[in-house]
């Protein structure tokens, strides 16, 4: 689909090495692991948590042109959804085609039906939705 | 990473460069990722943050 899945956290890469070698949970990780040993870029989007050195579960995604389109951040005890994640991801790649048109919450895939803001649409969403 | 750009990110607004040292376990090799390379190439970038390599997703 063209993206580059980046896991970063502020191990440095020599531990990721290490933790991917020995570690059978992430044995089958087929993405780059970046090293953030300094937190810097944790800081830059605002996921570093000072008290203990670590990143936030932070997801971002970053358009061709560098431009951020998609945040999200959970604390340390919640799990992401891999499924929504992708889900916002194809959205995106959509959404970049077809600038003038929305992805309700309930959109999965392309086909699935969009919105496209005007004031005829204004009090109508659900008739726009469910029509 | 390299240092360029501070303050608070903004969607819909444009991520400063960087780069950072990176493990590519299908390579099984060190390499480096850039976001100026990135956005030569016409890549997109998902960046997912964890709190360390003992807590995964």
């Amino acid at each position: 689909m063209g993206a580059d899945i980046v896991t970063v956290s502020t191990d440095t890469h020599y531990v990721h090495l290490a933790w991917q070698r020995h570690e059978k949970e992430l044995a089958d990780v087929r993405y780059t692991m970046g090293a953030d040993p300094t937190g810097s870029l944790s800081r830059l989007f605002g996921v570093y948590d000072d008290f203990s050195g670590l990143a936030l579960r932070g997801t971002f995604i970053i358009n061709p042109a560098g431009v951020l389109m998609n945040s999200e951040v959970n604390f340390y005890n919640m799990g992401r959804n891999i499924n929504e994640l992708m889900r916002k991801f194809k959205a995106n790649l959509y959404l970049a085609k077809k600038v003038d048109e929305g992805c309700p919450s309930t959109w999965q895939e392309e086909g699935d039906k969009t919105l496209r803001p005007s004031p005829e649409m204004v009090g109508r969403v659900h008739e726009a939705l469910h029509e | 990473m390299s240092e360029s750009g501070t303050g608070q990110l903004m969607l819909g607004h444009e991520v400063p460069d960087f780069e950072m040292d990176t493990y590519d376990p299908v390579a099984k090799n060190f390499s480096k990722f850039s976001l100026a390379e990135q956005k030569q190439a016409g890549r997109w970038t998902i960046l997912f943050f964890y709190p360390a390599d003992f807590t995964f997703v």
